[in-house]
């Protein structure tokens, strides 16, 4: 397993505030997203490092975590992976021993972030196998298999449209046993939102005594985009204007996942207020999709030119417009 | 029947029979997958375990694989960690809760 420095994959010092974390990110993320880089491929893989350094630098709660992990994890009285990394992680579907890890590929995470930082979001998820000596001290004579989950990052087209994913599951020998891997072929529904399952029948941990094996849950994590956030089956998204765009109106063109489209900016436009395009946004469960809300953002012109100034000036002597009611 | 001899007869296995939708199970397959009785299930339901978002096909219950796995979980803390019901109940809305917190939250810090 390697260290990820999440900093310098955002290119950001290690003292960054909030705002520059977001700020470097989604200038990273808008050069190497799928749908805009030029190499497809080296994209997707510089995408989803830097989805997963935001994952862990944007949350404070991870970055205390990983600031305190540090260059030292791998050392005696570092930090360790999984159970003591979160403080809600639990092994719930197990015996008393968690087990020898598994490991995931094409997941869209590193195995340094399946270690120290997946399954933070829900808190009880597990990538322990299950352990038949552990459920022999517990249960006298069977005990189904252990549940496996992970996290799998996907892309807002890939949740759009729906998708087929390879994952891989590495399970390690047990009881003189060889290693074994086994490749998944993960149909991604179309619809599905941030935190849902996707669930393999019987791909967990061997049961044992006879028992049915566990299931392998695979957690949707919706892959942050440069242009959206998401709430629920709808994309919001901001739009930058000039003042004089949002007293004349204008038209804008905006993203959208099915492409760039027109917008018109009515004149008289409030700062923060919202518009809203309709059925643009992500599937809902009924089929149908959700909308894409823009939200105006008023920018200010600065510096501004002599001649600029005086304009200004002679805007504000000749306009009875008063924001704050002042006599 | 399989008359012709030259063809050879192999057992299939069917790996994933996923539909391009989510899947979702009959109150009677979610308990069998589960290894409880479907009694047992209805129960819960009624006492609302699985909160009031609970999708329903001809006025019974259908799981998706998220309602499987919190099921999976709260059978696992009664049989194994002897948690009693009305304690799980309330975790149950404990954890639904706070994953809605956490996908709001994650929201509210990417604005």
């Amino acid at each position: 397993m390697k260290f990820q420095d999440y900093y310098e994959t955002l290119g950001v010092a290690r003292t960054a505030t909030a705002e520059e974390l977001k700020l470097a990110f989604r200038k990273l993320a808008r050069i190497h997203h799928p749908d805009v880089a030029q190499d497809k491929v080296a994209g997707e893989v510089k995408f989803k490092q830097i989805n997963e350094a935001y994952e862990v630098l944007g949350d404070p709660a991870k970055r205390k975590r990983y600031d305190e992990l540090g260059q030292d994890w791998q050392h005696p009285g570092g930090a360790a992976p999984h159970s003591s990394a979160g403080p809600n992680r639990q092994n719930w579907s197990g015996g008393a021993s968690p087990g020898p890890d598994v490991e995931f590929s094409g997941t869209g995470f590193s195995d340094f972030f399946e270690s120290f930082f997946a399954g933070g979001q829900d808190g009880f998820g597990s990538r322990h196998s299950a352990d038949p000596r552990g459920f022999a001290r517990e249960e006298a004579f069977s005990h189904p298999g252990q549940d496996v989950e992970a996290d799998l990052l996907v892309t807002l087209d890939e949740a759009l449209n729906g998708a087929t994913r390879k994952v891989s599951l590495r399970r390690p020998g047990m009881n003189g046993e060889a290693e074994r891997t086994n490749t998944y072929q993960v149909k991604i529904p179309a619809g599905v939102r941030e935190g849902k399952r996707i669930r393999l029948t019987g791909q967990g941990g061997s049961g044992y005594g006879g028992a049915a094996a566990g299931d392998l849950y695979l957690r949707v994590r919706l892959a942050l985009h440069p242009d959206f956030t998401v709430h629920e089956a709808d994309l919001h998204c901001d739009l930058d204007l000039a003042p004089w765009e949002a007293v004349l109106g204008t038209k804008a063109r905006i993203p959208t996942l099915d492409g760039r489209v027109s917008l018109s900016v009515p004149p008289g436009t409030e700062a923060d207020s919202r518009l809203r395009l309709r059925a643009l946004g992500l599937r809902q469960d009924d089929g149908t999709r959700g909308d894409i809300y823009v939200t105006m953002k008023i920018r200010t012109p600065h510096p501004v030119s002599a001649q600029e100034q005086a304009l200004w000036t002679q805007l504000a002597e000749l306009s009875p417009f008063n924001p704050r009611n002042e006599p | 029947m399989n008359a012709d001899p030259t063809v050879s007869r192999h057992a299939l296995l069917i790996v994933s029979r996923r539909g391009s939708g989510p899947a979702v199970h009959t109150l009677e397959e979610a308990a069998r997958i589960v290894s409880i009785h479907p009694e047992r299930l209805r129960h819960y339901c009624r006492r609302g375990v699985f909160g009031p978002g609970l999708a329903r096909t001809e006025g019974e219950p259908v799981f998706d694989d998220d309602r499987l796995y919190e099921l999976r979980r709260f059978e696992h803390f009664r049989q194994h960690q002897r948690v009693n019901p009305r304690t799980l109940r309330l975790l149950c809305d404990l954890w639904r809760e706070v994953d809605q917190l956490r996908i709001e939250l994650r929201f509210i810090r990417n604005r």
